[in-house]
């Protein structure tokens, strides 16, 4: 909530008839200018703001530091470019007025729109942002337009002179398909230095960044905190699917051969090793970024299959969070589901386990592993693997 | 304590020139002064406003000082100034601008700024008793 005067420098030269930021640099200017009239008197309602073009027939103020929003907007309109900038006496003439503001407990405060090129020396301009900084005037420098160096060394130059405890700023905006506005909304020139930033400021971002999809998922997580985070973690689990369903594949060739071999393997899968998860996963996903589309179709052709445990993953992902063992437990699980009927028997293995599933069962909130449909459900679960088993054998039997 | 540590000063910033502002809680009259600094990048020139609030650098020469004081080395050593006491009968309060220092370098440094003086005479409020109405 400072209480600043400011006084915004507009450049009408010439070269603002150029229409690489759309739809003209002059009009992007004014509307940057205008946004920053607002931002600058909501944020506390003593500010007072100016506006004094630069070029055109000379330096000219258009509004002496007011707090009525109208004046300002209204003075914007019928502008005429033209002429060349003069920086320099621009913001001497803009020290002159900020100085002889009616409230003196106001800081001073320049904005200066460059958007051509500078005839002064550095020289010059460092000599005027000394006196700056001696008078305690901040400057905010909006370099947008040219992007020959000798600008951004001047204007470089001019802030290393003014700056006093990072209370001044100079921002570059390249030429490009954001508005000149939008990419000031996330600079500290409306950010106020850190403070927290104005609620306008914060409101405009928001708009303009969903109005562009800056944020992704297309949602505000300041605005709607619970989409966000749905969306996400939906995202993470369609991600996680992929890459099993990338495994599976890529696995499915070695299956037939390594059967054998696999049921000894999987066993030293247990609780044990953390490392080998990760490094697991690490595989997933290079296998994923390699066979894109077929795996994208495997994964559909996945999840559509009832024999996917994907069921039991999302109902047991927001118990996870709260307890690391589970949550070990859940990425075996997803692990162990993409290889076959082995580590079928294997997750089996450590449901009959009657020790660990207590354990988990006992996390779970809301399930009394005492409570006699429980143990009739696990009795039942044992029996079924059991089956499989004797079933697997059988076919075992059958294709020999 | 601290006020006499030599390490502890006050420098200038952008240039070598200080502009110190000090209102007072009530009216003095003020006699003399003392600046003390180091011997090269000590004031020189010092010049004061009484009650004139709100100056800047930009109009320090827009109205005459109360009074101006070039300093010695021994002032600086803690020898005090005296003032014209005619000028600093209702002191408000105090502007001190340091225009330059003894060595014309760019930067000023003073270690202790000391005034002595009187307060004027007010009414205390605390000693203002309710008649009491004894018929």
């Amino acid at each position: 909530m400072v209480l600043e005067a400011t006084l915004i420098c507009i450049d009408n030269s010439e070269w603002m008839r150029n229409g690489d930021y759309a739809p003209s640099r002059f009009q992007a200017q004014t509307e940057a200018a205008n946004l920053i009239c607002g931002a600058k008197t909501q944020l506390n309602p003593e500010n007072t703001v100016g506006v004094m073009t630069m070029a055109g027939k000379g330096v000219r103020v258009l509004v002496t530091p007011t707090s009525d929003l109208g004046k300002i907007l209204a003075c914007m309109h019928g502008l005429e470019i033209g002429g060349e900038l003069n920086l320099a006496a621009g913001i001497q003439v803009a020290q002159l007025a900020l100085k002889h503001r009616q409230n003196k407990k106001q800081q001073q405060r320049i904005i200066v729109f460059v958007g051509s090129p500078i005839k002064h020396e550095k020289k010059v301009l460092e000599m005027i942002g000394r006196k700056l900084k001696k008078n305690s005037v901040a400057l905010d420098i909006v370099n947008f337009g040219e992007d020959d160096e000798g600008n951004t060394e001047k204007l470089e130059a001019l802030l290393a002179a003014v700056n006093n405890n990072d209370s001044s700023h100079l921002v570059h905006v390249p030429p490009g398909p954001n508005a000149l506005s939008d990419v000031l909304l996330s600079t500290p020139i409306f950010t106020g230095d850190g403070e927290g930033g104005s609620g306008f400021a914060a409101a405009a971002a928001a708009a303009a960044a969903s109005g562009a999809s800056g944020y992704e998922f297309g949602v505000d997580p300041n605005l709607d905190p619970e989409l966000a985070l749905a969306l996400r973690v939906s995202m993470e689990e369609e991600r996680a699917r992929q890459e099993a369903a990338a495994k599976r594949a890529a696995e499915e060739a070695a299956k037939k051969e390594k059967q054998g071999e696999q049921q000894s393997s999987s066993q030293d899968v247990t609780m044990t090793d953390q490392d080998s998860v990760p490094a697991s996963e690490a595989d997933d996903k290079k296998k994923t970024t390699k066979h894109d589309e077929g795996l994208l179709q495997e994964a559909i052709a996945m999840s559509s299959t009832p024999s996917y445990p994907s069921g039991r993953d999302t109902n047991m992902s927001e118990v996870a969070e709260d307890d690391p063992e589970l949550a070990l437990a859940l990425q075996l699980s997803m692990q162990d589901g993409t290889k076959d009927a082995p580590s079928h028997s294997d997750m089996s293995q450590l449901l009959a386990d009657q020790a660990f599933v207590s354990s988990i069962l006992a996390s779970l909130p809301g399930v009394d592993p005492e409570d006699p449909s429980v143990k009739d459900v696990l009795t039942s679960m044992q029996n079924q693997s059991e089956k499989k088993d004797e079933d697997k054998a059988s076919k075992e039997e059958e294709e020999k | 304590g601290y006020r006499e540590d030599e390490g502890l000063y006050l420098e200038s910033d952008a240039d070598e020139q200080l502009l110190i502002y000090l209102p007072f809680t009530q009216v003095v009259k003020l006699h003399s002064i003392v600046v003390k600094g180091p011997e090269e990048e000590g004031p020189k020139t010092v010049k004061l406003f009484s009650n004139r609030e709100h100056m800047g650098f930009s109009n320090v020469n827009d109205f005459p000082p109360s009074d101006t004081a070039v300093l010695t080395p021994d002032n600086l050593k803690g020898k005090p100034v005296v003032l014209k006491f005619v000028k600093f009968q209702n002191v408000r309060s105090l502007t001190i601008f340091i225009e330059d220092n003894q060595s014309d370098s760019e930067v000023t440094k003073v270690n202790k700024i000391a005034l002595f003086g009187t307060t004027v005479e007010t009414t205390d409020m605390k000693g203002l008793k309710k008649i009491e109405d004894n018929h």
